[in-house]
Formats: C-alpha cells, structure tokens, sequence
C-alpha cells in the first residue's frame, strides 16, 4: 500500500513536472502556430455570430465583451464555460473540430446571444 | 423577464435540490437540531462565497488571475461530485437512524466530521450556481430595462427557488420515506455525475486533460443540449448532445462504480465467492 502511495505521488510529481515542461516548451510555440479568431459580444449580440475556422486544427477564441453587461460565453459542443464581466477579454483554447457547425451562445442572453463555428 | 426568472430559478434549483433533500433527511433524524445547525450554516457560508464569487467574475475583486478562476471552479466541480456521492453513502448508511432511536453522545462525536462534509457540500451546492446568478442579476440591473425589474425577479426567483424546496418537502410527506430516500438518492448521484462530465469537460478545456474523440456522437436532433430542456437535463445528469469520449469513459465508469457499491452488494454479498476465501485464510494461519 505505501509502495502503491509512493509510486502514486511520485508518478503525479514526475506528471506535473512533465506538465510543466510541456507547457514551458509548448506555450510560446502556441501563441505562433495556433490561429487566433476575435469575436465581440455586445450585451447579447455576437459580432460575428458565425467564425468560419479550419478543419483538423486547434484554434485559439478570444471573447471581448463590449457590452455594459456581463456575459457568459458557453459551448456543450466545444467544452467552453466563462463568465466574462462588461469590458473584460477572455481567451479560449479550443480542441481542432471536424467539419461541421459548433454553437455557442451567450447564457445570459440567451435569446439573441446566438452563433456557431462552422469547421471547413 | 420571463427568460430571467427562468435563469434565476434554474440556477437555483440544484442548490435546493441538495438543500432540499437534506433538509427533508435531517428532518427525521435524532439528532437534527445539531445537523440542522449546520446546515443553515452551510447555506449562509454559501451565500458568502457566492457574493465573494461574483465579485470575481466581474472583475470587481481580482486576486485570481488568468486561469485561476477556472481552476478555482473546477476544484468547487470535484470536490462538490466526491461530497454529494459520500453524502449520498452516508444517508445509506444512517438511513433508518429515526427520531425514535437513541443514539449515544459518542456516535454523535464521530459524526462530527460529517457534519463538517455537510456543511461544505451545502455551501458549495449554494455559492457555485448562485455566483452566476449574482452576476446575472447585475447584468439585468446594468442593462436596458434597468434596476426597475430587478426586485420584481428577485422576488419571484426567490418565490420559485423556495417553491421547488416546498415540493421536496412534500415529496417526503407524500412518497414513502422509502421511495422518497431512493428518488433523492438517485437526483444527488445524477447531479454529482453531471458535474464530474462538467469538471472533466473543464479540464479539457483547460488542455490538462485529452477529449480522445470528440464528438463521439451526436444527438442535437432529438435532444438539443442548448436548448432549455435539453439544457437543464444537461446540467443535472452530464448528458451531452455531442460527448466527448473521455467525459463518456469518466461518467460510465462513475455509474458502474455506484451501481456495484449501491445496488449490487444487497443481493450478491451473500453469494459472491469474493465471501468465502476470507475465513478460509483466517483458519489456515494458525497451521503455520
């Protein structure tokens, strides 16, 4: 049992160093490679309401919220939940899609707060 | 308006549906004057976290920077899902602790350390959806209509929160205490699954995790995820439209584990070969 714990933490340790690692590699690299798509959100408005973005490849969303109220950036197709104040930017890293539509909307105004990732 | 109390109630209900069932448990209890205290407690500390939360997400107070938030709530996610299920074994296991029992001060005190599990888990239940709310609302008041049809929502989404707590309450008085436990007992571990796939999901998203395939399938046309049912069926039992393949592994490896410790054992313990090595072992010993 104690073997098992060690190994346990010690795996996680060496994980996390890895992690570590990846990302110290990985991060500027990123920032280069990965295609950046900027959407606005106006208190329940998307501009654009429709991101055409690449097949097979990882993208980067940056949400900018310009409206006077917050918004809550939310897709159940692309993973993505945030809550994002009046004024305030959040960047989303997105896994590569397969052609096809990806929604996402605003759940805070739900009702106009409508668009979607079209993957070609 | 109608669409903002909707929110507002939606947000709400799993609190009340974590306060709810607790509350109609404690109810029954010997010791519920104690549990009781702790938690209203739970609820108040909630509250707390949920204002300290929002002040947060709007940007207002930022000591968490970056990911931190995400982190943050993903943490609340995880910890909230391990709560609800030991809750939920708990209950099993003191479940037929009545008001008629006597119970000795000192399985009161080794009790202590789940009241404390209580506690959390109601303030967690609370402060995570009731932070949304909290930003939601402001964005009301900052927005077109104004503060003017702030209270009016206020007071109906508080009216329809405590309404969905009323109807849990007579589903205890109703039901069976027998049927009502198993349906309480069956919403607490689907909403601890919904928000395992939700902190799975996060950590995808967060690239700490791989999605492995995704999407697996796709059932947006018989039921939308993004819709309203859809997404409230979406937010109390994990069920996506288009899954990933990790959540999906993560979410049918948590139900084999509940069905196997919950429901199993009761028939099978008496049969399960797994029964008998075990004295066997024990009486060889003494040969050696």
């Amino acid at each position: 049992m104690e073997i098992a714990l060690d190994s346990i933490r010690s795996y996680s340790l060496r994980w996390l160093a890895a992690l570590g690692f990846a990302a110290f590699m990985v991060g500027p690299a990123l920032a280069d490679d990965v295609p950046l798509f900027k959407l606005v959100a106006r208190d329940g408005v998307f501009e654009p309401a429709t991101i055409e973005v690449p097949a097979g490849k990882r993208v980067r969303l940056e949400v900018h919220n310009q409206g006077k109220t917050p918004m809550e950036f939310e897709s159940r197709d692309l993973k993505q939940e945030k809550v994002i104040p009046p004024g305030g930017k959040a960047t989303f890293s997105i896994n590569a899609m397969k052609a096809g539509e990806y929604r996402f909307f605003d759940e805070f105004h739900e009702k106009t707060g409508q668009g979607k990732f079209v993957a070609k | 308006m109608g669409n903002a109390l909707f929110i507002v109630w939606r947000e709400s209900a799993e609190a009340m549906l974590v306060v709810g069932i607790l509350y109609a448990w404690l109810r029954q209890r010997a010791d519920a004057a104690i549990g009781m205290r702790y938690l209203w407690g739970g609820v108040a500390a909630g509250l707390a976290l949920a204002l300290s939360l929002a002040l947060v997400m709007l940007g207002i107070a930022s000591s968490l920077s970056g990911n931190g938030l995400d982190y943050f709530q993903l943490a609340m996610m995880l910890v909230a899902a391990g709560l609800i299920v030991q809750m939920v074994f708990w209950m099993r296991k003191h479940g037929r602790t009545f008001k008629k029992d006597l119970e000795s001060s000192m399985a009161r005190n080794a009790r202590a350390a789940n009241w404390w599990g209580l506690l959390v888990v109601v303030a967690l239940a609370v402060g995570r959806e009731t932070a949304e709310t909290v930003v939601f609302l402001y964005g009301l008041a900052a927005g077109k209509g104004g503060i003017a049809d702030l209270p009016l929502v206020l007071v109906l989404g508080i009216a329809a929160a405590f309404a969905t707590f009323w109807v849990l309450q007579q589903g205890s008085r109703v039901l069976s205490w027998r049927h009502f436990f198993r349906a309480s007992e069956i919403l607490l571990l689907l909403l601890a699954g919904a928000l395992l796939v939700g902190g799975v999901e996060k950590l995808i998203a967060l690239e700490v995790l791989p999605a492995l395939v995704d999407p697996v399938w796709d059932t947006s046309r018989l039921l939308d995820d993004s819709g309203r049912v859809g997404g409230l069926i979406a937010s109390f039992t994990g069920y996506r439209a288009r899954p990933a393949l990790l959540p999906l592994l993560v979410l049918a490896a948590y139900w084999i584990t509940m069905w196997a410790c919950l429901y199993r054992p009761r028939r099978a313990a008496a049969v399960t070969p797994a029964s008998k090595p075990t004295p066997r072992r024990v009486a060889t010993r003494p040969e050696h």
